[in-house]
């Protein structure tokens, strides 16, 4: 059983294919990597599968729904969340409230009870805002909570971004380029953050990455595109020597 | 520990009310009607700038139409009263309610193409309903097509109108103020900052911008009903879209998203032109070189408007003027 399934997906912006018949399948548990070199339509499979595309051909199956042409905030509400390539935190909010605004989505609230300050209201704000605070604890951004979220260093508001997609209690991770801009040791705690989310939240990740290193040392399996469409899949060390991934990355050798 | 708090706030309200009413009776007997009425068009000023900025403020949505809903809300009222109610001042507030209602579903018809798009696409569309509802009182005859809708029933002292007047202004505070510090206000900020994040966190950005238009419009039409009974005259050009950008300054100029700052914005603007009256007019009228002035004034010293988005406690705390 798959967890997500896409199937021959295509997708055309005026006369260019971005994404051209890309099918693949993704298990539950599995940390999935996509990756290829620039313009391969790695985000746009992202934007596909997170709904702010719909894609021209092919379906998008996700836990027994087919989610090709619903809007983003229910695919998140059926279980997806993701992260940006260039970070998309609410910048003049705190980071609790970045973490609230996602996790009050999936509270009950009424009217009634926020207008006349009711018992009800202010427990449902005690109760997001411990649990909030839970969450930045495990992730050590407890400390920042009533810093705006562009104050933040670089990283920490990398992992805040994290932190406010797992609050929507996802069953699919996907981080779009998490170890972009981060230096080596940065990109090493990056490592050991993914595994570690992904069994502390028993997720399944889906994660595109330019850096080789993060990519073959965490993921389980490697689909790569290149102009948009499906050149390899396997495991990290199958990708490695496949002739067609060498020559999408480092060109024809010359005989 | 929660309950004392309550509790409190609301003698605090009540400390408040007890004292706007000393106030208004001091006023009723100690000044003459030009105070009277400069003092009622501020609370319609502030009613009105509190509406645009809750849909302008804090969902970043911008409406150039507010004087076209205040136009429907003003007429709904003046028509039931008339026509429905037989002219009597204690049926006011019920056909006031009314207008409200009406404008918040002239208001809902104007979300339904209006947020299907992103960007500024609101502020087209209410640019045009303005447009349309004017012209539509301009040609309807029953109403007094261009002469205007005469002999509007009033409240039968300023006491009374007063009293209303606060009581309404108070209302559309406290609820706008309550929806913006709720989890409501924090979903409109969200989408507000990122609208492309809001949505991936599973917030239905089309119905929540809709919600906040329609509540925006409700007020709207209060603050129009209000209009209405207070002069006692209507006509399509009290509505003119000069009225629209005029909100619009008071809601920029208090702070976008900051409540306290739209009632104090237009508490300023319009006691300004009134004291402006006393410089000399003779040749050239130097009231109206003055007042613009001050306006860029204001726009090149505080481009965030006076409050920004905090209101008038944080702001003072921010400023460390008052203790916390």
């Amino acid at each position: 059983m798959n967890l997500i399934e896409v199937k021959n997906l295509s997708i055309q912006f005026g006369g260019l294919t971005a994404v051209d018949n890309v099918s693949f399948a993704i298990k539950p548990n599995e940390i999935f990597g996509l990756i290829g070199p620039n313009g391969a339509g790695k985000t746009t499979v992202f934007n596909m599968l997170s709904g702010f595309y719909q894609a021209d051909h092919g379906e998008i199956i996700f836990n027994g729904n087919t989610i090709t042409d619903l809007k983003p905030h229910t695919i998140n509400r059926l279980g997806i969340a993701r992260t940006f390539q260039n970070i998309r935190l609410f910048k003049g909010l705190s980071v609790v409230e970045n973490v609230i605004v996602a996790l009050q989505q999936r509270e009950k609230h009424t009217w009634l009870d926020s207008l006349l300050e009711t018992k009800k209201f202010y427990q449902t704000e005690k109760i997001l805002f411990e649990h909030s605070i839970a969450l930045l604890k495990i992730f050590e951004l407890d400390r920042y909570k009533n810093h705006l979220a562009n104050a933040l260093p670089y990283g920490a508001q990398r992992k805040l971004e994290i932190v406010r997609a797992l609050a929507t209690q996802p069953k699919l991770l996907m981080l779009d380029e998490p170890a972009a801009g981060m230096n080596h040791s940065e990109k090493a705690e990056l490592n050991d953050l993914v595994r570690f989310i992904k069994n502390k939240f028993q997720l399944t990740i889906l994660i595109i990455e330019h850096d080789m290193k993060v990519i073959m040392n965490i993921c389980d399996r490697i689909v790569v595109l290149h102009r948009g469409q499906k050149i390899a899949e396997g495991v990290p060390l199958d990708i490695k020597a496949s002739p067609p991934v060498i020559e999408a990355y480092l060109g024809k050798r010359i005989t | 520990m929660i309950r004392m708090i309550q509790i409190s706030r609301w003698t605090q309200a009540l400390i408040f009310l007890i004292g706007f009413l000393i106030l208004g009776i001091a006023l009723h007997f100690f000044l003459n009607s030009y105070i009277h009425a400069i003092l009622i068009s501020f609370m319609i000023n502030a009613i009105m700038a509190l509406s645009l900025n809750f849909i302008t403020g804090l969902a970043d949505q911008f409406s150039l139409g507010h004087a076209g809903l205040m136009a429907v809300g003003a007429y709904t009222s003046a028509l039931l009263s008339k026509e429905l109610l037989s002219d009597h001042w204690f049926f006011i507030p019920l056909t006031v309610l009314a207008a409200g209602l009406v404008t918040s579903f002239v208001g809902y018809l104007v979300s339904l193409p209006s947020f299907k798009l992103k960007g500024d696409y609101l502020a087209i569309v209410t640019l045009g309903m303005a447009e349309i509802v004017r012209v539509l009182i301009l040609n309807w005859n029953s109403v007094g097509g261009p002469r205007g809708y005469n002999a509007i029933i009033k409240f039968p002292n300023f006491l009374l109108s007063y009293s209303f007047s606060v009581f309404v202004l108070v209302v559309t505070f406290v609820v706008l103020f309550r929806l913006k510090k709720s989890w409501y206000g924090r979903n409109l900020w969200a989408l507000n900052e990122d609208d492309i994040a809001a949505e991936v966190m599973g917030l239905d950005l089309v119905q929540s911008k809709r919600n906040a238009f329609i509540i925006s419009s409700f007020f709207a039409g209060i603050g129009g009903g209000v209009y209405a009974h207070h002069l006692g005259y209507i006509s399509p050009g009290s509505f003119s879209f000069l009225i629209s950008v005029q909100i619009l300054i008071m809601a920029v100029l208090g702070g976008l998203g900051s409540m306290s700052g739209s009632v104090i914005a237009a508490f300023i603007l319009t006691i300004l032109p009134e004291v402006l009256r006393s410089l000399p007019t003779g040749s050239v009228d130097v009231r109206m070189i003055v007042y613009p002035i001050i306006l860029i004034l204001m726009m090149i010293l505080r481009p965030q408007g006076l409050l920004g988005r905090m209101e008038l406690l944080e702001f003072l705390r921010s400023k460390n003027w008052i203790r916390s």
